[in-house]
């Protein structure tokens, strides 16, 4: 398997906002994160390429096929904010449902997941909290033994002990070469601890497609004054921000850009400050 | 499909059992003030609250847009509901004919006529009703469809009430009563088939979000 998602040329139009030709692949194997701000095109991106809206062009292809039919949705797992299971159902009664749904589902599997991450089966889903709702959610999506696990922002609004819970679940999930992960995200310090590759959408459109180590090991920041920015080359910045006491500049690649600038103070950014770089910097 | 109807079940369980309940109760309450087979009029109409309490609850849980996501198509989601409320309309018309059989038993006067004429009228109100409500249940919000719901059996009453004013310019429907309803109980049937096949077309192109 080379890619288990394909996203090509992806569009939609609404009233007022374009996810515009967005295009980005999860290769085979990978954990790909999907970062952009609130309205950004994240969860349009992801409901378009699952049928959930329809799109107006583009073409997305899940383990190198382009229909999503049966077969292909028995093998991709999807995870959303909030659980999405009716909240009258306790998860044993859920396995029932479940069962008659997936063929390759497997009732050994949840309940041993269910074990493990301490869900009691027989308490209504609405008596669940947040963190529970979403374990139980990505334990029904290993159950069916899938290949592609998508999660759209599964991890908001979680506090850090369980948001870590299920980065480690993640993580366990892609030791098969075979699992991939799409995890769309606005909170990156979660990317930057799992991700193979992020992909930034802004505005309905991708800025960005790389190799997280390339961002966080060679993207930074120079912090300078006015004077030592208006003697930068211009081609060297990737985008720059007037604070309070200081210029900060994105630069994509920070060894070259000190011994470029010695006396220049060059930092390493995380993704976050690469995100609001882009976002809310000039060019 | 199954799984998705398994869910309903478990949805409406509670719902249908007090539905049957108080069918029955009602039952033996109505054979001491008129014929108890009228209550297959009321029936299968009493028992299909429980489909809609199923749709409030998916719309709840966002469950619409999960369901997608897995190996389940839109017409086998369509087709369900419209399954699960055909499934709903029969248990409650065998619901009431326990006790007009039981009554029948202990000599009180329950006919075949009578129970195949209310029989019709219960299941063609309920199929016209369902033919209104199902597929707007899917194109506005949980509250308007509620509205809808409401609504599509007094709808219903008076369609059922022109079909035989129509059929009376063809026939004298006093003469051919039963015959008349079963014409009429055709008609719903046939209409609750083109609304699933509406609903279908709807809900293919539909956003879910």
């Amino acid at each position: 398997m080379t890619n288990a998602m394909r996203v090509s040329g992806l569009t939609k139009t609404y009233q007022d906002f374009v996810l515009d030709h967005v295009s980005f692949t999860v290769p085979g194997g990978a954990i790909v994160g999907l970062i952009g701000e609130n309205g950004a095109g994240k969860s349009t991106t992801i409901n378009a390429a699952l049928g959930l809206i329809q799109k107006e062009d583009g073409v997305v292809s899940f383990l190198d096929r382009e229909e999503l039919d049966g077969d292909i949705k028995e093998q991709i797992g999807v995870v959303f904010d909030g659980s999405n299971y009716p909240e009258i159902l306790s998860p044993r009664k859920l396995n029932r449902v479940l069962k008659n749904i997936y063929r390759t589902w497997d009732e050994r599997v949840y309940f041993s997941l269910m074990k493990q991450f301490s869900l009691p089966a027989d308490k209504r889903i609405k008596q669940f909290s947040r963190g529970m709702k979403m374990k139980l959610a990505i334990c029904a999506a290993f159950s069916h033994h899938c290949r592609l696990l998508i999660l759209d922002e599964a991890t908001s609004g979680l506090d850090p002990v369980v948001r870590d819970d299920i980065l480690d679940m993640l993580l366990d999930f892609v030791q098969d070469e075979g699992h991939s992960i799409l995890l769309s995200s606005h909170i990156t310090s979660d990317l930057e601890k799992i991700a193979d590759y992020i992909v930034f959408i802004h505005a309905g459109k991708v800025v960005f497609e790389k190799p997280k180590d390339e961002l966080t090991d060679q993207y930074g920041i120079i912090k300078c004054g006015a004077a030592q920015f208006d003697a930068l080359d211009h081609s060297d910045i990737i985008s720059y921000r007037k604070m309070d006491y200081e210029w900060q500049i994105l630069v994509s690649d920070r060894e070259a850009m000190q011994k470029k600038y010695p006396k220049a103070l060059v930092v390493p950014a995380t993704i976050d400050e690469i995100m609001l770089l882009y976002v809310k910097g000039e060019k | 499909m199954k799984g998705v109807l398994v869910k309903d079940l478990y949805i409406a369980r509670s719902n249908i059992l007090v539905t049957i309940v108080s069918l029955v109760v009602l039952g033996f309450g109505l054979s001491f003030l008129l014929e108890t087979s009228a209550l297959l009029v009321l029936a299968p109409v009493a028992a299909t609250t429980a489909a809609f309490i199923s749709i409030t609850s998916d719309a709840a849980s966002k469950w619409n847009k999960n369901v997608i996501t897995m190996p389940v198509s839109r017409e086998q989601i369509i087709g369900e509901k419209f399954l699960f409320y055909i499934l709903l309309a029969v248990l409650g018309m065998f619901t009431a004919l326990v006790p007009c059989v039981v009554i029948a038993c202990l000599g009180a006067d329950v006919t075949l006529f009578s129970l195949c004429l209310y029989g019709s009228i219960g299941m063609s109100a309920t199929l016209l009703a369902g033919g209104i409500s199902l597929p707007c249940a899917y194109l506005f919000d949980p509250e308007k469809s509620q509205i809808v719901f409401m609504m599509s059996f007094m709808a219903s009453t008076g369609i059922i009430t022109g079909l035989v004013l129509l059929i009376n310019f063809i026939f004298p429907v006093k003469e051919h009563i039963l015959f008349s309803f079963h014409i009429v109980l055709v008609i719903a049937v046939i209409w609750f088939v083109i609304s699933y096949k509406i609903a279908v077309k709807v809900y293919r192109k539909r956003d879910i979000t």
